[in-house]
């Protein structure tokens, strides 16, 4: 059997006397559609920030593709395949919508920079961001400054952005916040699109989003992993009901 | 716009020497394209990157003192000298860096201003061997190519405006290739960048080190335009002149900081023949400049473009 794409073992982080993550393992397999619940506070950023490496557990360790990444450090991890988008949209706001995607198409087209030509002369970082603009619906936005888009369509770049790294696993945090009513459909079809091929864990508060589109779901309380299974199984999870929703079982 | 920009500096740099200016217009000149050399690295770093270094005069400092001490004492070759002592600033630069940057914002500026110092007050009292101390290195050369003898300023003036011209280039080149995007994007969103899997300690480090090389070669320059290196050329001030100029001329603008040299150059040269106090009277018009055109000259020359262009039918 493989490895799984992605393995936590045992993470713990802690801020003082506050457990943020408390000793979280789990292994996620190639190629499934993963999302973590849970209420504000459970600690899903942060065990979003150790996975990516962002932020050094206390104790335990992260797994990628079978391999100990738990020392890599942020752009080593994005090397090997893992993706990430954020809570807040990174974009880059000087730039253009195109600019942005090609500069990301960069990253996995020159080992060493090119520091003489222009970089409107490399026709292969050109035509990944523009096939990137029609993947995630900007290409209309082109030429427009990325800080001049929409919420909504900023969290679309954001999105591209993050798959310009051709990521095998990725992260995202909240993918759908600030997406309007008449957006959001839309906006779950081209995550479930996107989700294709490649491991998916995604952070998200919409219950009916995360409903539609995990095909497994964890969930979180005071930094614990406690319960974890396809979403009809999780939701009629007592531990789940009384910790997440509130319902006495 | 840019390229009119271009032109028109192009065209005042090899008219001037020709337009009969007396020996003070000609020091001006030359001390312009030595600062804009100066401020165009210094943009590297500042502008493009977002690196506030408080740090630069020591780089400026070391390439003086390189080309003092490898021409005067070694008899070594201008040029070679002149960029051995480029070199060497890169060399600083990069140490500076590799400190500094343990920290970030405010503090990565403070800890340059720190190490800055720290080169000051080394060449002041700690290396008069190589320095001369407070009283500096006088005598410093000048080159002689082609049988060219360059200590008439008017022919300094084409000599310095040669490697302005080449410097300019290779910056413009440098701003607009992909290594160029990476570091415009480490100064727009670090986190993102990094994300993306870029490295951006290592991209901060080789630009602090161009910029150092930069700054090397004008150091060189002014100590040989001058005939003299001073440990004064080390102190913070001259960092914070280097900072005023990029800011009145527009950070992050090939040629804002080259203009913001001229204009700093020509409102010290007018004021101090109107007060003593010129540095107080300089502060106020930067300080005036900042509120009023954040961009600098070029966002002034923008927004006024913008507004004069007619509108789209």
């Amino acid at each position: 059997m493989s490895a799984p794409a992605l393995e936590c073992r045992a993470l713990s982080v802690r801020y003082g006397r506050f457990t943020a993550v408390d000793g979280f393992t789990y292994a996620f397999q190639a190629g499934g559609l993963y999302a973590v619940i849970g209420p504000n506070g459970a600690g899903k950023t942060t065990l979003m920030n150790v996975m990516v490496g962002g932020k050094r557990p206390d104790a335990g360790s992260v797994w990628l593709g079978g391999a100990d990444v738990t020392d890599a450090g942020v752009a080593q991890r994005a090397r090997l395949g893992l993706g990430r988008s954020f809570q807040i949209s990174k974009i880059f706001a000087g730039m253009t919508v195109f600019e942005n995607l090609r500069l990301a198409a960069q990253a996995l087209a020159f080992p060493l920079q090119p520091l003489w030509r222009p970089a409107s002369a490399y026709r292969q970082i050109a035509d990944r961001a523009r096939a990137m603009l029609g993947t995630v619906g900007l290409e209309r936005y082109a030429e427009l400054p990325a800080d001049k888009l929409s919420h909504g369509d900023q969290r679309a770049l954001e999105l591209g952005l993050a798959l310009m790294t051709e990521p095998r696993v990725l992260l995202l945090d909240e993918p759908l916040a600030g997406v309007g009513h008449h957006d959001l459909p839309a906006a779950i079809d081209r995550l479930a699109r996107l989700a294709e091929g490649r491991t998916v864990l995604l952070i998200e508060h919409n219950m009916s989003a995360v409903m539609r589109l995990a095909e497994t779901v964890l969930v979180m309380v005071n930094g614990a992993l406690i319960a974890s299974g396809p979403p009809d199984q999780v939701r009629q999870d007592p531990a789940v009901r009384s910790a997440y929703l509130g319902v006495e079982s | 716009m840019r390229n009119a920009a271009g032109l028109a500096i192009l065209a005042t740099l090899l008219a001037a020497p020709l337009l009969g200016l007396g020996s003070e217009r000609l020091l001006l000149m030359n001390l312009v394209l030595v600062y804009a050399i100066f401020a165009l690295g210094y943009d590297l770093a500042f502008g493009v990157t977002g690196l506030l270094s408080l740090g630069h005069a020591a780089m400026f400092g070391v390439g003086g003192y390189a080309l003092a001490n490898l021409t005067m004492r070694l008899h070594w070759p201008f040029e070679l000298a002149l960029l051995a002592g480029g070199v060497l600033a890169a060399g600083l630069a990069m140490v500076m860096a590799g400190v500094a940057l343990r920290l970030t914002g405010v503090f990565f500026s403070l800890t340059t201003l720190a190490l800055g110092q720290l080169c000051y007050i080394i060449a002041s009292s700690r290396a008069k061997g190589l320095t001369g101390g407070y009283d500096g290195l006088s005598g410093v050369g000048r080159p002689v190519l082609f049988g060219l003898d360059f200590n008439d300023d008017r022919l300094f003036l084409y000599y310095n405006a040669v490697i302005f011209l080449v410097l300019l280039g290779v910056a413009g080149r440098l701003r607009s290739s992909p290594f160029g995007q990476v570091l415009a994007g480490i100064r727009l969103n670090a986190p993102r960048i990094e994300q993306l899997g870029f490295r951006p300690g290592r991209y901060q480090v080789a630009i602090f080190a161009i910029s150092g090389f930069y700054a090397g070669i004008s150091g060189g320059l002014l100590a040989s335009l001058l005939f003299y290196v001073s440990p004064q050329t080390m102190n913070w001030t001259t960092s914070g002149d280097v900072l005023i100029m990029s800011i009145l001329g527009g950070v992050g603008t090939l040629f804002g900081p080259v203009l913001g040299v001229g204009l700093f150059e020509i409102l010290r040269d007018q004021l101090e023949r109107v007060t003593d106090r010129w540095y107080g009277l300089l502060g106020l018009i930067f300080v005036a400049m900042t509120i009023l055109a954040p961009g600098g000259v070029v966002g002034l020359a923008r927004s006024l473009h913008r507004r004069l262009r007619p509108a789209a039918p």
